[in-house]
């Protein structure tokens, strides 16, 4: 104890020096976001790998549940072929997007912030901004890419903000997180006259090039009606559970670069 | 002593002040930014422990962060300036040069002392600065060109100040 003490204060100036630094590139890492994205591609690449292959393990454990979802999934997209013939809409989406599956090798929902590592990255053409769904619905866009990984912001991201639109009634609202629930997100910006009802479903605008135009978003669990806002919120369950989330598609837009030069927008 | 004290409190906020009301408004390019709060660190007292260096090369930085919106920046960067000054005097000057001298100012050791012992300060505190605000070595050469670039204003400006507020000798 006696030679800690003496050591301690030997050193004290160093110790003092690694401190004060370490507590600086924290809070720089923390409070500016570009410092921050770096951060985390550099750890992508450290770590990918190394949950690559924990994932890979796992997956054989969930083998059983993913056949079923798969299977399901399946069934509906066979479903959904059947009415492709009759409306003339849904053919060209299919021209317009085409979807990459991906592995989710890495996923956290308790975080203020919460990414996904896919498995998928800029050699299979994955890029920055472009969004991810699964078979139940949205789960965010891809913010940084290496080679082969990709970090999705997830819904459940305090920067994360999604168009989308009242199924029954076309009108539009924006979609961000409670911060408390990974289940629940919150619907902005809805017009105060709109009569909302529990049980609404909201699905994607398709203004955003990111996502396909009426890929579920969820349903409407509470609405807080305030008539002296000009707009008002309501409560929505995510129909994307991010707790089990395993296999995802990345949206590509294949015309992402020709819209884009259309909008004079930065 | 409680002179010297009130002489370093009036210089801190002094200093800060002119560096977030004034220094930080001017804009010279994208490659120029000065730094005029460092100049606190410099003339710190010579007896100055090293831990009471980094603590207040912390403050200052952190404050100026602060009002910058980037906390952490400034201050990881004043803090290796202070840790490093100590071996900066000691490569400068001779132990026998100390010797009776209180502070590394101007007044004490003379521009010609003082000019490469603020410059090479300078250096660490903008390289460290450019390189954390880059946080990449792919940006290497930018990062060296503002560093070089920001030393000769950053110098130019701090030789300005210290001749602006010359305190009176009080003989």
């Amino acid at each position: 104890m006696y030679n800690l003490l003496v050591l301690i204060k030997k050193y004290h100036a160093t110790i003092l020096f690694v401190l004060l630094e370490l507590l600086c590139i924290i809070m720089i890492i923390n409070s500016l976001p570009y410092q921050n994205r770096k951060m985390v591609s550099v750890s992508n690449r450290i770590s990918g790998r190394w949950h690559r292959t924990l994932a890979n393990w796992d997956d054989y454990l969930h083998l059983k549940s993913q056949n079923d979802i798969l299977a399901e999934h399946n069934a509906m997209l066979m479903n959904q072929l059947e009415n492709v013939s009759m409306t003339s809409d849904s053919l060209i989406i299919n021209e317009m997007y085409t979807f990459v599956p991906a592995h989710v090798i890495k996923n956290t929902i308790n975080e203020t912030n919460n990414y996904i590592l896919i498995d998928k990255g800029a050699a299979d053409g994955i890029e920055p901004d472009m969004g991810v769904i699964c078979d139940k619905g949205v789960v965010g866009k891809v913010v940084n890419v290496s080679t082969h990984f990709a970090s999705v912001m997830s819904l459940l991201n305090s920067y994360s903000v999604v168009s989308c639109r009242f199924i029954d009634n076309q009108y539009i609202a924006n979609v961000v997180w409670d911060h408390m629930n990974y289940q629940y997100g919150r619907v902005q910006d809805i017009p105060s006259h709109l009569i909302i009802n529990k049980g609404d479903t909201l699905v994607t605008s398709g203004y955003s090039n990111m996502f396909p135009p009426d890929i579920m978003m969820g349903v409407i669990e509470e609405y807080d009606y305030d008539e002296n806002e000009m707009f008002s919120k309501a409560k929505m369950k995510f129909s994307t559970n991010f707790s089990t989330l395993r296999h995802v598609y990345v949206v590509k837009n294949n015309y992402k670069a020709e819209i884009d030069s259309l909008c004079i927008t930065h | 002593m409680y002179n010297t004290l009130i002489r370093n409190i009036l210089r801190f906020v002094g200093l800060f002040l002119l560096q977030v009301l004034i220094i930080n408004n001017i804009r010279l390019g994208n490659f120029i930014h000065p730094c005029v709060y460092v100049l606190y660190v410099m003339l710190l007292p010579f007896d100055t422990p090293k831990w009471s260096l980094m603590v207040n090369g912390f403050l200052i930085g952190f404050i100026v962060d602060i009002f910058n919106g980037t906390p952490g920046l400034n201050a990881a960067a004043t803090v290796l300036m202070a840790f490093l000054r100590p071996n900066i005097i000691a490569l400068t000057t001779r132990k026998s040069d100390i010797e009776g001298k209180t502070a590394p100012s101007v007044s004490e050791m003379g521009l010609q002392w003082f000019f490469p012992y603020m410059v090479l300060l300078l250096v660490i505190h903008n390289l460290a600065l450019f390189m954390l605000e880059a946080f990449s070595f792919h940006l290497i050469g930018l990062v060296v060109l503002e560093t070089l670039l920001s030393v000769i204003i950053s110098s130019i400006t701090i030789v300005l100040v210290i001749y602006i507020f010359k305190p009176i000798k009080n003989k």
